[in-house]
């Protein structure tokens, strides 16, 4: 099949392999790569219908996300394109589909499926002449659509590019002055939204170090170096700081459609001890790690387990021998403990992830 | 962006291509009888063959191309090459598989072969074709090139693994001692050390402690066979036949060599992993660690080197994700355990730390413990396996115990009821009909077996490997390969015997220790050398010592003869010196010897001071260019060769000799004088005693008569000597 073939293609399979053997970490890194290798075999592929464009697509997606199941940016990433291309798609060919009798409803939710953006009303003359499977010109169609195919991985590289900044945009509004805030792990997307957050509020920060990571010695370091008053915590004593804390900041690995996340290990940790004192979570991500499945809790290799090296030496021969180590990267965290999501489209509640999935991707996306 | 950057470097900078050369065949028989039909690389660690995983570790660092050099089965390796993916289009990697004569015997048979055909073209990554591992060579590789810039001579860095003074994953038969620079890692020395005969001493040169001030001496790294090589390693093997072994010859080879002035370095891995499968034991614990993850990225569910995927389960548990095995409702699988696709697993089965292979049938009610089960094992109801592999296709019959430490060949039949004794190799019995090329070893066992043996069980096709070393051959204790060394890397053998009884041992080991030196009993090692050994320890010191004796003399006669330079003949002693490790004092003694010997005793007394000063004005500088002036042992033993040779009444002229040629001066006379071994204390009474106390009367008369001469006379004073 040709869309196999293209899937085979050296960048395709260069990306996979890089992924498998964690040479690209970290969701948005991924998420870039993935985007830019799938402009590139968009640019270069021969397609005759939208169809076959599709799976071109697909394939090279199913690939990556065989790769490196655990790295969901590179699946959401892939599902979006495929959004967005249908909708530029429709909205070039179809002709104005007057919105569905009555307004969205819940009690015809399944039926409806998609809850689609209806309002897009096409102009006559941006309507494109697309013909597909034209036996003459094969190559007609794909010349026609592919401007508008590439504005369209276009938007979602800009989307990736500034999701830091818009999830930021917000920042004030969230925290107040002489605020105590807590966080766990090095999130870029936390970093960046504290540091906005104190162009405009003088308040205080309290990063866990993360164990066996200890990534939150190095953003507390990028946030005290930014003015911001920072204390440096062990893990153990989140508990007992934990009343003293106004509010709990978290970053997210991955979002899943009941509302919960996996998020760095410890954050689990972070969420049950805020649970104890009320004390409200935050979660900030943005939008590229919100992922169309819902059971993934249920899988314990989820978790992502790294290699005990950090927890217990090589050099401790006789313990290595006796003692198992398991060393996850993530915590999933359930959405009772969450209170809401700040993304780079707005403030969600854990409840309503599920519809903000529906609207970003396609049902027949879902399983790649 | 960066995927494109990716490939226009690889078609701009062609010559920057990083190469690795795979030494595919182990070079031993420690895996008989698995490795009877195929090669060692092919074994599957965690059911994946060896060879992907040491593929992947290499891909992992960024290598380009890769010759797989294997000598016996190498077109079964051709063949799995070809089929793996690294072969598909996509993949950006060159794998060559190169074909070794089936003479070459060693590891330098094969880099000779390599250089013979001059396959590498740049500095390359030389491993072993038994490597797992996920250190970024890369970084390594890096770091070897930055070196190279301002030192040309740093021949090689080797990767070493920190690992602690135990470690299941350190091998006890087969490590060593490392001397290391603390600054730059560069290694000073390489000492190899064997479980039996258990080495107790190390012994570290004294220009080494002489020259640096900080050095590390480490007992506690896996030597994980990386090197990062330099072109011209591969022609130093060409320009030295003798190299056999990669360490043992190699490395000590350059490192204690006068004359090649290159420099090998070290790498410690802080951060990854990286161990070999030499040995059973080795298998063990790396399928051990692989399955604990701290081969991470390279685990069973994720970037796994074999076919089928994974699945991870709580507990370190794997199970293949088709969802095509079979597990009974009342079987136990514990933790650490790695089950294949299309497996069945009964009722009642309990598998703990074990690795089973595809397409297996467990029976009702066994137990399977650290056990490592090859594709298409069949075991009956109610077996007891542990602490053994399992070779392809082995079919177990009812109730058969195989207990720590067996190896069960390919296709082998044992039971129903087999009681297997630890340790027992079994192989199957060859029907009459195929007898193409096989082991010679193997149709020797099955001519000395009577057709069935009891333990075996009936219906079983298998012939008994034998477990005490062939003592016909006199086994050269020495060697890696000696069987109780080889002990050491049995899968599930603790040598608890072994490690009691090592003071007994005949102290062979401790032939190349000698006290003169900085010996440093190094503490990982094992306990201080005791009485009984020590005095071993002389006795093997001086038959070692008379060997070197001789073969000084036959070198000096050589250079007497054929008139070499007296740097020359320098030279040929201290690699002399080196290659039998003697101290510096003995090489006095039988320089000295020698030279007194060379001298010709002639009547005339005119015409015997002619000859003794042509003589030692020719060959004198000698005494001290073999390494350090001291003039005093020179005298001591001048004095006691002649005590104890013809030459005796030639003492004195041959002091004066000395005197005159500057070999020695009056003060060296006067400290020899007064040093109580000098007047005979101590020694036995008989002509020798006698002999030495005239050359100590001799002795004194000069300094006599030099004393004289420095109060009366400050010139003038040689004819006064010319008649002493």
């Amino acid at each position: 099949m040709a869309a196999n073939a293209v899937a085979d293609q050296r960048i395709v399979e260069n990306l996979a392999s890089r992924l498998r053997r964690r040479q690209v970490v970290g969701s948005r890194a991924s998420a870039l790569e993935t985007l830019l290798v799938i402009r590139q075999v968009v640019a270069k592929s021969r397609f005759s219908n939208f169809e076959q464009l599709v799976d071109i697509i697909r394939a090279v997606g199913r690939k990556l996300v065989e790769a490196q199941p655990k790295e969901h940016s590179v699946g959401n990433t892939v599902r979006k394109i495929l959004h967005h291309l249908r909708e530029e798609y429709n909205n070039a060919t179809r002709e104005v589909v007057p919105p569905l009798a009555g307004s969205f409803s819940i009690a015809k939710f399944v039926l409806q499926g998609q809850p689609r953006k209806q309002h897009t009303l096409v102009k006559a003359e941006n309507k494109l002449h697309l013909k597909g499977d034209d036996p003459n010109d094969p190559d007609s169609f794909a010349k026609t659509l592919k401007p508008v195919l590439m504005e369209a991985i276009q938007d979602a590289f800009d989307e990736l590019e500034t999701v830091y900044d818009n999830v930021a945009k917000n920042a004030r509004d969230h925290i107040h002055s002489d605020e105590i805030i807590l966080t766990i792990g090095a999130s870029r997307t936390v970093e960046t939204f504290l540091k906005t957050a104190s162009h405009y509020r003088k308040y205080t920060v309290i990063v866990a170090e993360t164990a066996p990571s200890f990534g939150g010695r190095d953003l507390a370091a990028s946030l005290s170096s930014a003015g911001i008053s920072t204390f440096l915590l062990p893990d153990s004593s989140i508990y007992a700081l934990m009343s003293r804390v106004n509010k709990v900041i978290l970053g997210a690995h991955a979002i899943l459609a009941n509302g919960g996340m996996f998020a760095t290990s410890g954050s689990m940790l972070v969420a049950s001890a805020a649970r104890v004192h009320s004390t409200p979570v935050v979660v900030c991500a943005g939008q590229y790690k919100l992922t169309p499945l819902w059971n993934l809790y249920h899988e314990y290799s989820q978790l992502d387990f790294g290699d005990p090296a950090k927890v217990l030496g090589f050099e401790e021969g006789d313990l290595v021998e006796k003692v198992d180590v398991v060393n996850p990267y993530y915590d999933y965290v359930p959405p009772d403990l969450i209170d809401a999501y700040l993304t780079n489209d707005g403030d969600h509640p854990p409840s309503s992830i599920y519809r903000l999935l529906k609207e970003m991707y396609d049902d027949e996306d879902t399983k790649l | 962006m960066a995927p494109k950057a990716d490939k226009e470097k690889l078609i701009n900078d062609e010559d920057d291509v990083l190469q690795a050369v795979i030494l595919a065949d182990s070079f031993n028989k420690r895996f008989k009888p698995l490795t009877t039909n195929k090669p060692r690389c092919l074994l599957k660690v965690a059911n994946a063959p060896l060879l992907d995983w040491t593929l992947e570790s290499l891909a992992l660092a960024g290598v380009q191309e890769i010759f797989v050099v294997c000598r016996s089965h190498s077109d079964l390796i051709k063949e799995a090459i070809a089929e793996s993916r690294w072969s598909r289009p996509g993949s950006g990697i060159r794998i060559v598989p190169i074909m070794l004569a089936r003479e070459s015997f060693s590891p330098g048979d094969a880099m000779r072969d390599i250089y013979t055909r001059g396959l590498v073209t740049s500095d390359f990554v030389l491993v072993m074709g038994d490597l797992v591992s996920n250190i970024r060579i890369d970084e390594v590789v890096k770091e070897h090139k930055e070196r190279r810039k301002t030192n040309k001579d740093a021949i090689m860095t080797m990767v070493v693994k920190e690992s602690g003074g135990r470690h299941r994953t350190k091998s006890k038969g087969d490590s060593a001692v490392f001397v290391l620079n603390s600054e730059t890692s560069e290694c000073l020395h390489y000492e190899p050390v064997t479980g039996y005969p258990a080495t107790k001493n190390v012994s570290i040169p004294r220009e080494i402690l002489a020259e640096h001030a900080e050095l590390d001496i480490r007992n506690d790294l896996i030597d994980c066979s990386i090197d990062i090589c330099s072109v011209e390693v591969p022609s130093l093997f060409q320009d030295n036949f003798d190299y056999l072994d990669l360490r043992r010859d190699f490395v000590r080879g350059v490192l204690t060599s006068d004359l090649l002035m290159k420099n090998i370095y070290c790498y410690i891995a802080k951060e990854g992993y990286a161990a070999r499968v030499k040995d059973t034991r080795s298998y063990e614990s790396v399928s051990k660690d692989i399955l604990s993850r701290w081969t991470f990225p390279l685990v069973p569910d994720n970037n796994y080197p074999g076919s089928t995927s994974y699945e991870h389960i709580r507990g370190n548990k794997y199970i293949a994700k088709d969802s095509s095995v079979t597990l009974g409702r009342t079987s136990k699988v514990g933790n650490n355990t790695l089950i294949g696709p299309s497996t069945n697993i009964s009722e009642d089965v309990h598998i703990t730390s074990s690795v089973i292979g595809q397409d297996c049938i467990i029976g009702a009610g066994s137990v399977i413990v650290d056990s490592y089960l090859f594709d298409g094992v069949v075991v009956g109801p109610e077996c007891v396996i542990e602490k053994s592999i399992i070779g392809e296709r082995v079919v177990i019959k009812d109730s058969c115990h195989i207990p720590r430490g067996c190896l069960v060949g390919d296709d082998v039949v044992v039971g129903p009821e087999a009681q297997l004794e630890p340790f027992d190799r079994l192989s199957k019995r060859r029907g009459e009909d195929d007898d193409d090329e096989e082991d010679s070893d193997v149709e020797e066992l099955e001519a000395s077996q009577p057709t069935s043996i009891a333990r075996l069980g009936d219906e079983s096709n298998a012939v008994l490997w034998p477990k005490t070393p062939p003592d016909d051959e006199g086994e050269d204790e020495d060697d890696v390969e000696n069987f109780r060394n080889l002990r050491f890397m049995r899968i599930g053998d603790t040598c608890s015997d072994l490690e009691e009884s090592e003071d007994e041992s005949d102290s062979e080991a401790e032939e190349d220790s000698s006290d003169e030196e900085g010996s440093v009993p190094s503490g990982a090692l094992s306990n201080v050398l005791d009485d009984s050994s020590a005095m071993n320890l002389a006795n093997a010191d001086a038959r070692a010592e008379g060997e070197f004796q001789r073969e000084v003399h036959a070198s000096l006669e050589r250079a007497f003869a054929e008139g070499h330079s007296v740097d020359n003949a320098a030279v040929e002693l201290k690699t002399l010196r080196m290659a039998s490790n003697v101290s510096l004092s003995r090489v006095r003694e039988a320089v000295v010897a020698s030279i007194v010997e060379k001298i010709r005793i002639v009547d005339d007394p005119a015409g015997q001071m002619k000859e003794i000063a042509s003589v030692i004005g020719r060959w004198g500088g000698l005494i001290d260019q073999i390494g350090g002036v001291d003039a005093v042992e020179s005298l001591s033993a001048l004095q006691m060769h002649c005590a104890s040779s013809e030459r005796m009444p030639l003492f004195g002229k041959i002091l004066g000799t000395f005197y005159n040629e500057d070999i020695v001066d009056e003060d060296d006379i006067q400290k020899w004088h007064l040093l109580p071994a000098s007047r005979g204390v101590g020694m036995a009474a008989g002509p020798e005693a006698d002999n030495v106390k005239k050359c100590w009367a001799i002795g004194k008369a000069m300094l006599a008569s030099l004393a004289a001469q420095d109060s009366e006379d400050e010139s003038g004073e040689e004819d006064d000597e010319e008649e002493d």
